[in-house]
């Protein structure tokens, strides 16, 4: 009898034991296969929102133009409101106010001597973005735009300026790749104070090597001379941009660009100082050129002036009929020269756009990749997308 | 014994774990969570084809020149894990079967493209082919009142005649070449209309069909009056607007009038040479709101009586309604989407006469309609523009092709040998 007993409950013990740690084996299975479901769900919902963005211009389609018309959108997309298929507007791009930035949207500050600061009032913040898209609250995204060909410029030391560029793709060099390229520089043979602005826009054919290299030198114009420096590379289907601008900070300071305002075919830049302690005055020649595909550019207005500690900035207003294009500013204090450029319209040098919250430390970050064009342009779109909704199946 | 029972009872268990697992086995990772290859294919395709430069080299299949810097921009814009072939195929002619495997030229970066790949076709247009759009013909008469003996009103800075060439040209891939006719005079009008005094029918000009035309009258705010229909309502000559209203419905005609006030003028150089319109342009008569008014009545088959009551407003700009917006990019013409209308019509005519609008051209602004075709119940339409001075013919056109909506016919993509489907298969490289 007692025999019995303890046989029921060894047995007893042994049966629930088993019943509990299968439960725990089927349970883990189950909740992986959960978790999978989850990570498809948003692999798929990536892939959806990436296309809902550049297959739609958004409403107002103008909004990329006019300020005005970005405060009425109802509906979020980044597509050249007059082309179809994946083709991208260069100026909505340029209106996107990521989380962190403060009172301009910081696209480009100081890159190769380029800026792209538009005023925060002009864009469209990430919080709202995630609405008109239908997904605040439910998904967090970072959506990168980069050019596919990246054209680095460096100088190379020697008498003359002579320049190194370096052009390759995600994948591999460029090789045999055509380049047309614009210079600008500033001369340190002055009218006045005021540096003169010089150009020289060529079309030679300027071919990179087998590793994607090519180099130009300029006899006329001494190492330590302020330029800028645009090329485009081509080759069969693909086009890339890349700049170079030789900032220079003087004992005045520099120049920082800061676009108040684009709309209906106009611009307001304010040119400011970046003062130093001698707070001198510094001297700028600017000059805006429209740049249409061809890369032949168009002058469309050109301005001087100075800035010193009483009048720290200058307004320019530009005419862009709504092209693409760059404005490119020489300045100097009598003695140092520099040059920077901004950009309207990110395609005409070529500037990346990172926009959306930081994918750093999510538990799981579905990406997707487009081939996209701006102007003649080739970027790449990388959408980054991530649950905020833990991991529950929603679909 | 139950223990060993038991025992048992966990080996099933076990064996079912085991089972369930070997079953339910879980895709790797890449599979849960992966690139969109189809998608990046296409764009991928579709950016090497913006400037036309991979159409150019599919149709230069032994230019191994093209083919490396194809492959060289193909290599420069996919990323370093991707796997590709691409591959450019000619269009068959062989019947079941689109393409030819044989005739096609690959590049590919790898032996083979990994355990799973995704694809996208591209079909491309040699540059040596010019595709064809064929307009389908409009099975009416196209009447243009080209009259020589009658002047212009509001047409500022055209003739009579410039604005007719202009209209026949552009109308003239949409109709029968015998269907457009020029009316060249305002006898050849009075041809067409009958009888001055109503009784009777008209005459065609040229063996055409006068029965559901189109009208349209190249005078502006002036109308061309043949002599007989002056001499008979020269006490009152709304009467003969009357009369081309009571026409309208009788031949189930369209009358287009281009900008401006309707029937405001009549015009006869001789007729009415002595005679000026108020504004010193003689062979021109002023016949005021009520033309319009008369006009109306007589579509409406209603009893003539004089009305000269104003009808039209000024409601300054208006804009494109969507169906013509819409039919600007079909039929590829662009006037501007937004015009001044200081003549637009109310919208209480289309229940005081019976009509209806069947082709709006401007959106309704302050009740008013700025240009549209009106139906009348019946039979008979009245197109009215009422734009201010210069008038814009492409307006003309589109809200007539907007109304009538002939077909454009477009030739075949994939004709053999004018076309070649380029396949881009991508993978990824790598294991699980």
């Amino acid at each position: 009898m007692t025999g019995a007993t303890i046989d029921h409950l060894v047995a007893s013990t042994v049966f629930l034991a088993a019943l509990l740690l299968f439960i725990g084996f089927f349970n883990q299975m189950n909740q992986t296969a959960i978790v999978y479901q989850n990570h498809k769900h948003i692999s798929t919902k990536c892939s959806d929102i990436l296309d809902s963005i550049l297959l739609n211009p958004g409403s107002p389609s103008d909004w990329g133009f006019s300020g005005s018309s970005t405060r009425k959108l109802t509906f979020f997309g980044l597509q050249d409101p007059d082309f179809q298929e994946y083709r991208l507007s260069p100026f909505s791009l340029t209106r996107l106010l990521s989380p962190g930035a403060q009172q301009y949207n910081n696209v480009s500050w100081d890159l190769n001597g380029g800026y792209l600061l538009l005023q925060a009032s002009e864009c469209i913040d990430y919080h709202n973005v995630t609405s008109l898209l239908g997904i605040n609250g439910i998904y967090d995204f970072q959506l990168a735009i980069a050019p596919t060909l990246t054209v680095n410029i460096s100088e190379v030391s020697d008498a003359h300026l002579n320049l190194r560029i370096q052009v390759y793709g995600t994948g591999f060099p460029l090789s045999n790749a055509y380049l047309n390229y614009l210079m600008f520089w500033a001369n340190t043979s002055t009218s006045g104070s005021f540096p003169i602005l010089n150009c020289n826009f060529t079309s030679d054919a300027l071919q990179t090597d087998s590793s994607g290299i090519a180099s130009i030198e300029f006899p006329y114009l001494s190492s330590g001379t302020a330029f800028t420096f645009i090329v485009k590379a081509y080759t069969t289907g693909i086009s890339g941009t890349g700049y170079l601008a030789k900032e220079t900070v003087t004992n005045s300071g520099n120049l920082i660009p800061y676009i108040q305002s684009y709309d209906v075919g106009k611009a307001n830049v304010i040119l400011a100082q970046n003062p130093q302690t001698g707070m001198g005055n510094l001297y700028f020649n600017a000059s805006f050129y429209a740049l249409p595909d061809n890369f032949v550019p168009i002058p469309a207005g050109n301005f001087a002036g100075n800035v010193n500690s009483g009048t720290p900035s200058q307004n320019l207003q530009i005419t862009t009929n709504n092209q693409t294009g760059f404005l490119v500013v020489a300045y100097g204090d009598g003695n140092h020269y520099g040059m920077m450029i901004t950009a309207l319209g990110v395609d005409s040098i070529g500037v990346p756009v990172t926009f959306g919250a930081n994918p750093s430390g999510k538990d799981w970050v579905a990406t997707d990749l487009r081939q996209v064009l701006i102007g003649d342009i080739a970027y790449q779109a990388k959408l980054s997308l991530w649950s905020l909704q833990g991991y529950g199946v929603t679909g | 014994m139950r223990t060993v029972e038991i025992l048992i009872v966990i080996l099933i268990m076990t064996g079912a774990f085991l089972t369930a697992s070997f079953f339910a086995v879980l895709p790797s990772p890449r599979q849960v969570s992966p690139i969109n290859l189809s998608r990046l294919a296409l764009t991928t395709l579709q950016t090497l084809d913006a400037q036309s430069d991979l159409s150019t080299v599919a149709f230069d299949t032994t230019n191994d020149t093209a083919w490396n810097q194809l492959q060289i921009a193909l290599s420069a814009c996919l990323p370093p894990n991707v796997v590709y072939n691409l591959t450019a195929y000619d269009i068959s002619t062989q019947n079941g079967q689109l393409y030819n495997a044989t005739g096609g030229r690959s590049i590919s970066n790898a032996a083979s493209l990994g355990l799973g790949s995704d694809v996208a076709s591209y079909i491309v247009a040699s540059s040596n082919v010019t595709f064809s759009v064929t307009p389908q013909k409009l099975r009416a008469t196209l009447y243009i009142l080209n009259c020589s003996d009658s002047s212009g009103w509001w047409i500022t800075g055209y003739t009579v005649q410039s604005i007719a060439q202009e209209i026949a040209q552009m109308f003239r891939p949409y109709f029968e070449p015998s269907s457009i006719i020029m009316v060249q005079n305002t006898t050849q009008l009075g041809q067409l209309l009958g009888p001055a005094d109503g009784t009777g029918r008209g005459q065609p000009l040229q063996n055409e069909t006068v029965q559901n035309a189109i009208v349209i009258n190249t005078c502006g705010e002036a109308v061309p009056i043949p002599q007989s229909y002056a001499s008979l309502y020269s006490s009152d000559y709304a009467k003969y607007c009357y009369q081309l209203g009571r026409r309208v419905n009788q031949y189930n005609w369209t009358w287009v009038s281009i900008v401006g006030y309707p029937l405001y003028y009549v015009s006869n150089t001789l007729a009415l040479s002595g005679t000026q319109n108020g504004w010193g342009i003689y062979g021109m008569k002023m016949v005021e709101a009520a033309g319009l008014n008369a006009f109306l009545k007589g579509i409406d088959l209603q009893p003539y009586s004089y009305n000269n009551g104003w009808l039209t407003s000024d409601v300054g700009v208006v804009t494109l309604s969507p169906t013509a917006i819409s039919n600007c990019s079909y039929y590829g013409i662009f006037p501007s989407p937004t015009q001044t209308a200081t003549r637009a019509l109310p919208a209480s005519i289309t229940t005081q006469y019976h009509l209806t609008t069947a082709t709006m051209v401007f959106n309704v602004k302050n009740n008013a309609i700025a240009g549209a075709v009106f139906n009348h119940r019946t039979t008979g339409s009245l197109f009215a523009l009422g734009v201010t001075r210069v008038p814009d013919i492409r307006l003309v056109g589109l809200g007539i092709l907007s109304n009538y909506n002939p077909v454009l016919y477009k030739s075949l993509y994939t004709t053999a040998g004018t076309s070649k489907l380029v396949v881009l298969q991508l993978g990824l490289a790598g294991g699980k």
